[in-house]
């Protein structure tokens, strides 16, 4: 191996890493605040730029609907003033619909609002409900909510895959398109943004607090299912930025979320699905293992980076000293 | 409530409909390998509609009953088992070789010919005491490989690379297309897998160049089969590069756009049938699916797996014929069966989308060579004739 | 014997042998019945949970698809190997993980699924790679070829119904109940002497035996393995199974397996005519199905269908109770000693270099204000922590450090300051919980059913500690059932029943109304003077005050006083503690 393979290699591990390190913050938040493993986050990275294709193609995508019914549910469950955020939500979501056919910038952005609305009336309308579940059964409901949003993307968006146009053309360096910089760039961006919104603001203090302790976050005028709800809201927000970014780079298909949102939560557990950086780390971590065991040995690569789970797991059960509560 | 109707009345109609003769059919309409099944679904409507209006076969009606098996072996094999035990009189499907493979004990068990829409040569060869019931449509793998690497060969490459799916479709590939480079004298100098979800192959490309291969193909199908090649020119390979006939679909073009161009390619003489030398036998009958194919899906809708299924049709409504002769399936289905899978082994000289079918008792896939398979190339968008072995 | 009606499901064949394709559907229900039952052992038992009971098919299946297909061997050849390689991967995997808590179990377990599956399609040579292996042998049994699904079917049901009674024995056991325990509350069901990695590895080990029964079932009923079956999304379905039927309880999990191997076909004819060819939506009713149960019956729909019965036993114990073990040996000698103990949280040094000794027969009162170090020190004598620095001695040996289930089976009982009781048990099993260090079978004669004497003698047991506090009545209740009194009442008397004679209560009287507390002093007087040696930490000064021999005041981390009720009560140091907390 010389020296070019080798920074490609890394550029490529890199590039690959970062995308999971942003749906492993995601999925960290999600997890923190409402103990839920959000495995769905792959179909919701897809939805985004699949919608977007359909509305440049000027059709609208039958995840509009999707987000409406579940918007309606929202609604239904809300009482009094609580019913203005769905109903206004859902409203505003299909006019911009309506003029976003054929216009890219607009379809961008419907596209992106889709995917927020859908993730917060998911938590709404699934996850909320049984808040008070365990983490297993949190989990399989994430499960079976993944099944049935992939079923759904098999029937609004068809077996084949798409590629929306990049948003900039062409190659920054040799291995590093200029769409690459962009990912790279937003992976940053929003690593620090979020650093900044739970270090710095109130809010991002109080939604903190809400992971930590209920009670506690009632008491500083924070209802858990709002918290809930933000925490959706900004995984769905990640999940749809990373995918509508991505897609011209890896072609958006209605099943190419899944593997991501899975080992993007292999990062998650690398970083024991509490600390951020740590999970970022091991996101990075992961892309690069990926991109070297796809040179040296590709048909077993998928079974390399799951296994690279269990000395992260062995290192944890043998912290797990003592008996738990 | 209207269709709750419907329901009602198709089950009392199917109650004593007693003259009907009943095809089950399997499809992979979800799952990985849905972008075949999905045109191989597709296509029966436009065959019950064109029975419907000759009067069904020798004056019965003819029922398909279409089940999805989501890619997967299990549920292939429940379905067969289904379909066979509601009185199939032959099975259609499915169209990965592992179920396929699966759904062979039970039919031979059952005693009903089957019509494979997979392209494993395992399927149909040997003809043994199980495989005694088994047919199919699609070219083999090992077809298709050798048409490749005689167009390789006539193009003096020496080295070559291959990267496929980690998958059954991928690992047939491997297996006939480096038995048949060997038998060329042309060398496999790298062989990489990658799978249809992942997001980047800068690996394996990597490694292809590395090895400096003249000539690379990719043991893919579908839109996910333009992943390695773009990244392959992107890492400035400048070689030739192969596909697969799977990626023979409208598809494969709108998402590769210019990095597929030149792009050479194995495939079913109808990719091209417009194209084709009206010596071509196939070109009539191909050009004859397309049409009723766009006619209801739209222009440019059409792929070359939907006329896998059209084929396995125009195989078996002659073998029926000549079987209803022979027995009667309401009075004796398995005597039925036999007759049926007698007739479809004497089928002789059938010109289809594909190719001319000619069974005997060794070969249940019955194509030749030179009419089954053609190189296509990438040129502008769309699909070029390139090379006919006739 | 109403336990072998669960052979009736021999009848099903006969029943559906006029609607062949039912009998196909009944071969996979028995398949599916089998890994949904081995679900039942780890998460309704258990309480892990398992994304690779699909992978464990799939050992099992390859293993005897090689040796049958390829080596020509004996099809029961096949069966041993295939046990043996899923108990042996099982091991290997569990050992890594068995100890992680709560989520990341089932998160291993997709690694290990995903892992397993590439490798068996990658290893071409051994497996025949994705496109798989065939012609593999039919089963025969006494020379009938079992190669039609009318007779498959009898092989499966048989299997399926051992299966059921084996997990039933295993419900009505100590393993059983252990198993429940670490559910709900792992350092409970370690201060009765269960080791919780040890049980949860055989319950992990069982469980991927069980799937792996299965997979060989599968094997020979297809006669043709590839990877798919034995993929993620394969495991995942089976999960979905399990937990719509309710995966705390034998029909739940079999009623899961019925309805989602019906369910399959029946969306396949129905959804096409309600909603059009075009699209298929098995996978989303799939998943929304599994939702709607999560929202409207989280215990799952057998729970829902059959009210919330407790599983357990109907009938109370008839045996003969274990041997008694009335404590013996010198009055006022030492039983449990500590010296020095010291503990810090992080910076924060909760216990610091206290030194007490409990004597037999005698009520020893630890008191002191909140956040004094009472818990921690508490914690310290049993084993639930490990001291910093110190020793403890109980009856003279060292037990310093050693974790609380190898504690509790040398004669140390504790009670928990909020009382952890087991609503899925019965007040009699929930007490009977505490035999579990007394008693022997292990998982071999519990399944077998051997195990039912000594149960026998273990529920008398529990039920004779019942009788001592009070609660014979409420035997066969749901332990939820209790007031928060009675609840105190079930945890001392799991402590008889366990016999041990070193009892350490923490807060008893929490939540008591006055007369109970009188009661609960009434009772643990009578204790002492039979020779139980009693450590109680309470809040409540006058119940103290009453009943203690002696008393040691903590406050800060460290030991300030120490004496008879009365002298500690007129020590200065003492009342500026107390009063001081007051002030505050």
């Amino acid at each position: 191996m010389d020296a070019t393979i080798l920074g490609l290699l890394l550029l490529d591990g890199v590039q690959n890493g970062v995308v999971y390190g942003l749906l492993a913050l995601a999925m960290v938040l999600v997890f923190a605040v409402t103990r839920v493993i959000l495995v769905p986050i792959g179909e919701l990275m897809m939805f985004a730029p699949l919608s977007f294709v359909w509305l440049q193609g000027g059709k609208l995508p039958g995840t509009l609907w999707l987000a409406l019914a579940l918007g309606a549910l929202w609604a239904l469950l809300e009482r009094g003033r609580g019913r203005g955020l769905p109903l206004a939500g859902g409203a505003g979501l299909l006019l911009l619909f309506l003029l976003a056919r054929g216009n890219p910038a607009l379809a961008y952005l419907a596209a992106l609002l889709l995917v927020v609305y859908l993730g917060v009336a998911t938590y709404r309308v699934f996850f909320q409900p049984m808040r008070e579940a365990t983490v297993l059964a949190l989990l399989i409901m994430a499960v079976g909510l993944h099944v049935a949003y992939q079923g759904l993307g098999l029937v609004f968006f068809g077996p084949e895959q798409y590629r929306p146009d990049p948003l900039l053309q062409g190659e920054a360096t040799v291995g590093l398109t200029w769409q690459g910089v962009l990912v790279l760039a937003f992976a940053l961006l929003s690593a620090a943004a979020l650093y900044l919104f739970f270090r710095r603001s109130l809010f991002g203090k109080a939604l903190l607090a809400a992971a930590e302790n209920r009670l506690g976050a009632r008491l500083c005028g924070i209802r858990p299912e709002e918290a809930g709800m933000v925490a959706f809201a900004i995984a769905g927000l990640m999940a749809a930025l990373s995918g509508l970014l991505l897609a011209p780079l890896i072609n958006a298909a209605y099943f190419m979320g899944f593997m991501l949102g899975l080992k993007a939560f292999v990062a998650a557990i690398l970083g024991g699905l509490v600390s951020y950086p740590v999970a970022f780390l091991g996101a990075v971590l992961v892309g690069l293992f990926e991109s070297f065991t796809s040179f040296y040995a590709s048909a077993y690569k998928e079974a390399l980076v799951f296994l690279l789970l269990v000395p992260a797991l062995f290192y944890q059960s043998l912290r797990a000293k003592g008996v738990e509560e | 409530m209207k269709r709750w109707w419907a329901v009602l009345l198709v089950l009392a109609l199917s109650a004593w409909a007693q003259g009907t003769l009943k095809v089950g059919v399997v499809v992979s309409a979800t799952g990985p390998a849905a972008s075949l099944g999905i045109p191989e679904r597709n296509t029966f409507p436009l065959i019950q509609e064109m029975v419907d209006r000759q009067g069904g076969v020798a004056g019965r009606k003819v029922e398909f009953v279409i089940l999805d098996d989501a890619s997967d072996t299990t549920q292939a094999v429940r379905n067969t088992r289904r379909l066979v035990e509601e009185g199939a009189v032959a099975i259609v499907g499915t169209a990965t070789t592992p179920a396929s493979l699966g759904m062979i004990p039970v039919v031979a068990e059952a005693k009903v010919p089957m019509i494979s829409l997979a392209a494993g040569k395992e399927i149909i060869h040997p003809v043994d005491a199980q495989r005694f019931w088994v047919f199919k449509t699609p070219q083999t793998e090992e077809l298709m490989a050798r048409a490749i690497v005689a167009d390789m060969a006539a193009r003096g490459v020496k080295t070559v690379g291959y990267i496929g799916f980690n998958d059954a479709y991928g690992e047939g590939w491997a297996r006939f297309f480096e038995a048949e480079l060997k038998a060329k004298g042309l060398q496999l100098v790298a062989s990489e897998r990658y799978n249809r979800t992942d997001t980047s192959v800068t690996g394996q490309a990597l490694r292809i160049i590395t090895r400096r291969p003249d000539a690379v193909l990719i043991g893919a199908s579908g839109t996910p089969a333009v992943l390695p090649q773009r990244t392959l020119k992107e890492r400035g390979y400048r070689g030739l590069i192969y596909q697969t006939h799977g990626v023979a679909n409208p598809d494969f073009l709108r998402v590769g756009g210019r990095d597929v161009e030149g792009t050479l390619l194995p495939a079913g003489p109808i990719l091209v049938a417009e194209q084709l030398p009206s010596t071509f036998p196939s070109k009539r009958v191909a050009l004859d699916y397309i049409q009723r194919y766009e006619a209801k899906y739209g222009i440019g809708s059409y792929s070359t797996f939907g006329a896998h299924a059209w084929d396995a049709w125009l195989i078996l409504k002659p073998a029926l014929e000549r079987a209803l002769k022979r027995a009667d399936p309401a009075r004796d289905l398995a005597a039925f069966r036999a007759a049926l899978r007698d007739e479809l082994e004497a089928t002789r000289g059938v010109v289809a989308t594909q190719g001319v079918f000619t069974f005997t008792k060794e070969d249940h896939l019955g194509l030749r060579f030179e009419d089954a398979a053609v190189m296509v190339r990438v040129e502008n968008g769309r699909w070029k004739l390139e090379r006919v072995f006739r | 014997m109403r336990r072998y009606l669960w052979f009736s499901l021999l009848l099903l064949p006969f029943l559906l042998s006029p609607f062949p394709f039912y009998l196909t559907l009944l071969n996979f229900f028995a398949i599916a019945a089998l890994v949904a039952l081995s679900l039942y052992v780890l998460t309704g038992l258990g309480g892990m949970t398992s994304f690779a009971q699909a992978a464990f098919m799939g050992v099992s299946a390859y293993a005897t698809a090689l040796l049958t297909a390829r080596a020509s061997l004996s099809p029961w050849a096949g069966l041993a190997l295939g046990l043996g390689l899923t108990v042996a991967f099982a091991l290997v995997l569990g050992l890594l993980t068995v100890r992680l808590k709560g989520h990341f179990l089932p998160l291993s377990t997709i690694a290990w699924q995903v892992a397993l599956y590439i490798l068996a399609g990658n290893l071409v040579g051994l497996t025949g790679g994705h496109t798989g292996l065939t012609d593999l042998p039919p089963l025969s049994l006494f020379g009938l070829p079992l190669d039609t699904p009318f007779r498959y079917a009898f092989l499966g049901l048989f299997l399926l119904a051992l299966g059921v009674l084996a997990l039933k024995n295993l419900r009505e056991s100590r393993l059983g109940r252990a198993l429940l325990a670490l559910r709900g509350d792992a350092l409970t069901a370690a201060s009765f002497g269960v080791d919780p990695a040890a049980l949860r590895l055989k319950a992990f080990l069982l469980a991927g035996g069980i799937a792996g029964l299965a997979g060989f079932l599968y094997a020979h009923f297809l006669r043709f393995v590839n990877p798919t079956p034995f993929s993620l999304e394969a495991s995942i379905k089976y999960l979905v199974m399990a937990v719509a039927g309710g995966v705390g309880t034998i029909p739940g999990v079999l009623l899961g397996a019925a309805l989602f191997t019906g369910l399959e076909d029946w969306l396949k004819d129905l959804l096409p005519l309600l909603l059009g060819r075009q699209g298929n939506y098995e996978t989303i009713a799939y998943g929304l199905v599994l939702a709607g149960i999560l929202l409207f019956a989280p215990q799952g729909l057998w729970p829902l269908l059959a009210g919330r019965r407790p599983s357990g036993r109907k009938a109370l114990p008839q045996g003969e109770p274990l041997p008694p073990r009335p404590p013996s040996g010198r009055r006022g000698e030492v039983v449990l000693e500590a010296r020095g103990l010291r503990k810090a949280f992080g910076g924060l040094i909760a216990v610091n270099g206290v030194s007490l000794a409990l004597r037999r027969g005698e009520i020893l009162a630890l008191i002191g204000p909140n956040g004094a170090g009472k818990s921690t020190t508490f914690n310290l004598l049993t084993g639930a922590l490990p001291p910093d620095g110190g020793e403890v001695f109980l009856f003279g040996k060292e037990i310093t450090g050693l974790p609380p289930h190898r504690i509790h089976p040398l004669g140390l009982g504790r009670t928990f300051q909020h009382p952890h009781v087991f609503p899925e048990m019965t007040v009699l099993e929930n007490a009977a919980l505490a035999t579990y260090a007394r008693t022997r079978a292990g998982f071999v004669r519990v399944l077998l059913g051997l195990h039912r004497k000594e149960e026998e003698r273990a529920l008398a047991t529990a039920y004779e500690a019942l009788r001592r506090v009070g609660l014979e009545g409420l035997a066969l209740e749901r332990a939820d059932r209790l007031t928060a009194g009675q609840q105190r009442l079930l945890e001392l008397a799991r402590l008889l029943a366990s016999g041990a004679e070193v009892l350490l209560l923490d807060e008893p009287g929490a939540g008591l109304r006055a007369g109970e507390k009188r009661e609960l002093a009434r009772l643990l007087l009578g204790l002492a003077r039979e020779g139980y040696s009693v450590l109680i930490v309470d809040h409540d000064m006058d119940l103290i005050m009453g009943l203690a021999d002696r008393v040691v005041v903590m406050n800060y981390g460290e030991k300030i006083a120490e004496g008879t009720p009365e002298e500690v009560q007129k020590n200065p140091l003492v009342r500026a503690a107390y009063l001081g907390e007051e002030a505050a």
